[in-house]
């Protein structure tokens, strides 16, 4: 059991990503944009200079940029296609999701030149603008045959955060400037129909660590903070810290009686309650904790259960990467978030972003 | 490829220099995909084209767009056609089994069934039980069924479901905020939620350290009694502490039933105030130095802000 981060083993773990995939990916091909920014993300927040390693390759991220019409409508619209392969000429397959990752992806590739002359910030805007609707939510991709949100994709509060993250990207700051492209009060109006009774945000009262961070991350990009009460900010510090999995006290008791807990899994976090820890919550959770106490999150930190977790469960020193928990084989987003969760705790990672601090606007 | 030998399948490799992730396809792959986007390119609505989507569907789940362009074809295709509509959730249900996991079916079903002219809950129900037997705490499918729930305004089932659930355990935080939900929806009688209270009463007495259960008390409370925590409830709360709260000092020896309860009563003794304050300090500090010890920073926090007010 080794209680330092692998380093070198991650970062051949990370690439290998980069390189050819076996078949068996195939399902994923449609995401490819993901797989490169999950990789680069880890790699960059190992120390890997990958504006160097990977320059050759950004002509090809840029060919993901796609600018379009739907057939019958005069306005443009660009953003980042998931990958060629998938790609269809004359239909929309851009989704937001996959242009915030290329975008995050080239700012980490030190791709200035991109975000000051290539990118087309009136047809990218004008794509979130229509991805949302009129109760302030956002689908993730348009209809095909018409400037809409697409009818049969979700909304939820990841769109939210991913629109705003875009927004901030090409640049808006004030309110005033997300206006230009959506309606801020309508996002923030949405976004508190998702709180839940005890602290933090989810779809119908369950709160979920992820979606909180989602909607903590859009709250604070788009400078709604305030909007929250105190007593519901101290309720979601609440929440988020009982997500701590414990082996000491009371709690104790759960063991051999409650099918989802581990005392094993001391110090690590869960996603809701009564779930085993895993690696990606330790990083919503403590995202969001940041956000709206620096201090409890600092004295998380510095007690340094959560790295220990991490760190002897699951890492895996055979082969580099990090699992979900410690059964599962490692895979390549836990192992981008369990690198981002412990950057994060070192201070050396943005979480708003998703990417080291110093690629952050 | 079979019934579609007059569509040439579009290429997929780019044949760009340095592309990263590159995938080795499999045959079936480059033909289904390659064949489903040129029929995609030239809008073709069809029966052989819906069923294509299905086996891209079937290959790459999280395809947004055949997603987009199968429902394209389905609303082309169904224009008040019942029978095709059925087929359609039938075909649902399938990919459903197969792919537990992806979250794109829900919300495509939600639009199939705001398209349908007659769409049923009992027909959902069936799929329903089975996904949640599989996984119970599977947030989109809970989602999907609080989607139904509303949509169809039929709150009926959902109390003795998620009685049945939490028979098989207790624990499970779903089915509690699912019966929250369906309270908050329902506007219950006061008689009502006094049988809800002794229902959880049950449930705490069975299992008493599970926060589960005690969140919900307090959702009961907070929701339909104002806050109004009786004497009553206290009583029977500290049955659970062992009366640790009355104690200025945390003896090492006491073990206690629930670190809920005793956090529970400390919110209630600081709620009232007064004279009362001492005892949720007392049980802060409990829960500080002996009871819950990795969140000792949050108790510590708690017992400031409770001696500030």
């Amino acid at each position: 059991m080794s209680t330092s981060l692998e380093s070198t083993k991650h970062v051949k773990f990370l690439k290998r990503h980069l390189l050819m995939l076996p078949s068996s990916q195939q399902s994923h091909d449609v995401n490819r944009i993901a797989i490169i920014f999950y990789s680069i993300v880890g790699l960059s927040a190992l120390g890997v200079d990958c504006s160097r390693e990977y320059a050759s390759s950004i002509p090809y991220i840029y060919q993901h940029y796609v600018k379009l019409q739907i057939p019958g409508y005069e306005e443009v619209f660009s953003g980042f296609v998931g990958s060629l392969a998938t790609n269809v000429s004359n239909t929309s397959c851009i989704s937001l999701p996959n242009t915030l990752f290329a975008l995050l992806t080239l700012r980490i590739m030190k791709c200035d030149e991109f975000f000051q002359k290539t990118v087309d910030r009136e047809s990218l805007g004008n794509f979130i603008r229509k991805c949302q609707y009129p109760d302030g939510s956002f689908a993730s991709v348009l209809d095909m045959n018409k400037p809409t949100p697409s009818p049969v994709d979700s909304t939820d509060l990841r769109f939210c955060y991913i629109a705003a993250a875009i927004l901030r990207l090409l640049g808006c700051e004030t309110k005033e400037d997300f206006e230009e492209f959506i309606d801020v009060d309508r996002v923030i109006d949405y976004m508190m129909t998702k709180k839940c009774d005890f602290g933090g945000f989810g779809d119908y009262g369950e709160t979920h660590a992820g979606y909180t961070s989602c909607a903590l991350c859009a709250f604070q990009l788009l400078h709604g903070l305030d909007k929250l009460d105190s007593e519901f900010k101290e309720r979601t510090v609440d929440w988020l810290l009982h997500r701590q999995v414990s082996n000491s006290g009371t709690v104790l008791l759960q063991e051999g009686k409650n099918p989802y807990y581990d005392p094993e899994e001391n110090g690590g976090f869960q996603g809701r309650e009564n779930k085993f820890a895993d690696t990606c919550y330790a990083f919503w959770c403590l995202n969001s904790l940041k956000i709206l106490d620096e201090n409890e999150f600092n004295n998380v930190c510095r007690a340094g259960l959560a790295q220990d977790y991490l760190l002897t469960k699951t890492q895996n020193n055979l082969i580099g990467g990090f699992s979900k928990n410690d059964e599962d084989d490692p895979d390549l987003y836990h192992t981008c978030l369990g690198i981002a969760v412990l950057q994060l705790m070192n201070g050396t990672f943005d979480g708003i972003f998703c990417i080291p601090k110093q690629f952050a606007p | 490829m079979e019934g579609y030998e007059d569509v040439s399948p579009l290429p997929l490799d780019t044949g760009f220099k340095d592309e990263l992730c590159q995938i080795m396809y499999t045959d079936e792959y480059r033909m289904v995909v390659g064949t489903a986007r040129a029929l995609m390119e030239r809008r073709e609505y069809s029966e052989r084209a819906k069923e294509l989507t299905g086996r891209v569907i079937d290959l790459a789940p999280a395809y947004y767009t055949a997603w987009n362009y199968r429902f394209d074809i389905l609303m082309h295709l169904a224009r008040g056609n019942v029978e095709l509509l059925n087929q359609e959730l039938e075909w649902i249900d399938e990919v459903t089994l197969n792919n537990p996991k992806n979250y794109q079916i829900w919300s495509y079903k939600e639009a199939v069934l705001k398209n349908h002219p007659s769409p049923s809950f009992k027909r959902e129900l069936p799929i329903l039980q089975l996904m949640l037997d599989e996984d119970t705490k599977n947030y989109h499918v809970w989602s999907f069924r609080k989607w139904c729930v509303l949509f169809f305004g039929d709150f009926s089932h959902e109390l003795g479901y998620t009685e049945s659930l939490l028979e098989r355990d207790v624990y499970n935080n779903s089915a509690w905020t699912h019966r929250m939900f369906v309270l908050k929806n329902t506007s219950p009688s006061h008689d009502h939620v006094l049988e809800e209270i002794e229902y959880v009463k049950g449930k705490i007495e069975l299992v008493p350290q599970n926060i589960s259960v005690w969140t919900y008390l307090r959702g009961l409370y907070e929701n339909f009694l104002n806050a109004n925590y009786d004497d009553e409830i206290i009583q029977f709360t500290s049955t659970f502490t062992h009366g640790v709260e009355e104690e200025d000092e945390t003896d090492v020896n006491v073990e206690i039933e629930s670190s809920c309860a005793l956090e529970f009563i400390a919110h209630v003794y600081a709620l009232r105030g007064g004279a009362m304050t001492r005892k949720a300090i007392n049980a802060y500090k409990g829960l500080a130095t002996k009871y819950d010890p990795i969140r000792k920073n949050l108790w510590e926090l708690k017992i400031s802000r409770v001696t500030k007010s």
